[in-house]
């Protein structure tokens, strides 16, 4: 590639990408704020599928977790937002740990439907643990991260934090996939008996790719807590899992931006349906059934083999 | 703890678990036929309800015709399902994963289609012997709820024999055992991998009139059911469609006993423990004897 070519295609998504929120309205920067969260908890479902081919429908646990702990810690206990995000964390990764380590032993649709189960009971607990959580009603009151006295309290000043947050992680995503710890994956991932006999131990890398995965998930749901300020175990059914999976499989797990187009598509493409009325939700299915079938890489996936066959030519 | 209470809660343990049972043999037969988990097995049974609830309420028939209508759009489901959707993405070479996913979206798709069309009302459907009841000892029982469980041992017996008895259910299992030998001798392998999804889509019809009575009909049934499907599926061995009722019915009562001794707002959390325990220490299910693939 040119190095005008380069500047171009790292420089208008860049300059897009600044310029959006001060073209756009107040609901759509908020759509973009949520994009940005959902990319960070995507990202940990879309590196559990694309390097361990692991179906995760769990991470609306460890979203919950985060945001509760956030919830708990910095609203209840008046302490400082990293405490609480720091917290959700170590709980979270925790329980990814113990629950991983005998989950993980299984494989395809049993793991998928494991994780899936894992879901279900973080939504009922959610919900029965109202001394913790505040069952339906939520807890609310939770201050904004205002470090220095700066409060990222609109959705401008949100999209701000969360979008350089996000593209850290893709950034540290992407130089783990290219480290020894990241061949041994695909190693593992392309052709696990070869991997074990090269002395990469599948099911341990497995436990670790799974907790990094939940602190990705975690991280997010303290960052959703502190920008809605209030949270309740809506935000954390097993629909939220769900769309989690949905956008990275959507966006594509084998290329490190995927997440992001997922993460767009399920957020603005709903709200811009929702002007169709009633029959919206059933567009949106649709959208995603002929997405699966029609292109088995995800978005990601498809403009990274056009851009290759065109870069052929 | 009464000893009426207990035997009242197992009744009704009894009967949910022959109706996570039905789920569970249209997953299992769908499984051995085709290999697929089909995530909106729930939904052939929103499909089969809701049909039955239009028919009664809109046109007027008869509870058994609108009911036997009902199964039959169950099996039209199944039957479109597979020709439109399974069959171009197993043409474009799907992974095991995109067809969980297919299946997840087509639950989706099934379940924002009601709400479009019914709205987000619940519907009864009225009960076979009505609204008429049993009593047992000093429980009781509804009269619905035995006839639930007399078509669900009926259907599991009717299965059994046509896979084992008849040249068509033969040809199904030769044609997912092994597809290339199935070509060989003569078998369509295609038709056989449809109808395996017509049978599934009949017995989630058949799940659906008969889970409405019990639980009304409503858009979001589907998902719920098809979880404590597979549940039941997996406890009696993915292997083994007729272990899916014995499956549901453990199910069904360890259920009804966590709601009696912890809580009802528990019941899921164990029924999903069980599911996840069971998967990890019995590969094979209750009663599974061959091994399954990704334990």
């Amino acid at each position: 590639m040119s190095p005008l070519r380069r500047t171009l295609v790292w420089g208008i998504p860049f300059v897009v990408w600044v310029a959006l929120p001060f073209v756009a309205t107040r609901h759509i920067v908020d759509l973009f704020v949520f994009a940005g969260l959902y990319t960070i908890a995507g990202l940990g479902v879309a590196f559990l599928l694309g390097q361990c081919g692991i179906v995760s429908l769990a991470q609306s646990v460890f979203y919950g977790i985060g945001a509760y702990c956030t919830a708990w810690f910095c609203a209840h206990k008046g302490l400082p937002s990293p405490v609480g995000m720091a917290a959700g964390i170590a709980l979270s990764t925790g329980i990814a740990a113990l629950v991983g380590w005998p989950v993980l032993r299984l494989s395809g649709h049993f793991l998928a439907l494991a994780t899936l189960a894992l879901g279900i009971i973080g939504q009922v607990l959610f919900l029965e643990w109202d001394w913790l959580t505040g069952g339906t009603l939520g807890i609310g009151g939770i201050p904004r991260i205002a470090p220095f006295g700066f409060a990222f309290d609109t959705p401008f000043r949100f999209y701000f934090l969360v979008w350089p947050i996000a593209f850290l992680l893709l950034v540290l995503h992407h130089n783990l996939l290219h480290s020894r710890n990241g061949l041994a994956l695909q190693a593992m991932r392309d052709s696990p008996e070869a991997a074990a006999v090269l002395g990469v131990d599948s099911h341990s890398l497995k436990v670790k790719i799974f907790v990094l995965s939940a602190a990705l998930g975690s991280a997010a749901g303290s960052l959703f807590a502190h920008y809605v300020t209030f949270v309740s175990v809506d935000s954390f059914a097993i629909d939220r899992a769900i769309s989690f999976l949905l956008l990275a499989v959507l966006g594509g797990v084998y290329t490190v931006w995927g997440p992001v187009l997922g993460a767009l598509f399920i957020t603005v493409l709903p709200q811009w349906l929702s002007r169709l009325g009633d029959i919206h939700a059933f567009v949106f299915a649709a959208a995603l059934i002929a997405a699966v079938i029609l292109l088995p890489e995800g978005f990601g996936g498809a403009i990274r083999n056009w851009w290759r066959a065109r870069a052929a030519k | 703890m009464s000893l009426s209470l207990l035997f009242q809660s197992v009744l009704s343990g009894l009967t949910n678990g022959f109706v996570y049972g039905l789920v569970g043999l249209g997953l299992a037969s769908i499984f051995r036929g085709t290999r697929i988990i089909n995530a909106m097995q729930g939904d052939f049974a929103l499909i089969g309800g809701i049909s039955a609830v239009l028919l009664l309420e809109r046109f007027g028939w008869p509870v058994a015709p609108a009911f036997a209508a009902a199964v039959a759009v169950g099996g039209i489901a199944g039957w479109l399902m597979e020709v439109l959707l399974i069959r171009p993405l197993r043409r474009r070479g799907g992974s095991e994963d995109s067809y969980l996913l297919l299946t997840l979206g087509v639950a989706f798709a099934v379940s924002a289609l009601v709400l479009y069309a019914v709205g987000r009302d619940s519907h009864p459907l009225p009960g076979l012997g009505g609204e008429g009841i049993v009593v047992i000892g000093d429980a009781a029982i509804r009269t619905h709820a035995l006839w639930l469980i007399a078509i669900s041992l009926a259907a599991m017996g009717a299965l059994r024999l046509f896979f084992a008895k008849t040249a068509l259910g033969l040809s199904m299992m030769a044609a997912a055992l092994d597809a290339e030998g199935a070509l060989t001798t003569g078998i369509n392998v295609p038709l056989m991998r449809t109808l395996t999804f017509v049978l599934g889509g009949l017995v989630g019809g058949l799940a659906g009139v008969l889970v409405g009575p019990l639980v009304t009909v409503y858009f979001d049934m589907g998902l719920l059911l098809t979880l404590k499907g597979f549940a039941a599926a997996i406890l009696g061995g993915l292997a083994n469609p007729m272990g899916a009722i014995a499956g549901g019915v453990t199910l069904g009562l360890l259920e009804s006993l966590a709601i009696v001794t912890v809580s009802s707002g528990y019941k899921d959390v164990i029924a999903m423990a069980i599911l996840i325990v069971i998967m990890i220490a019995m590969p094979n299910g209750l009663l599974g004897r061959r091994l399954r693939k990704g334990g």
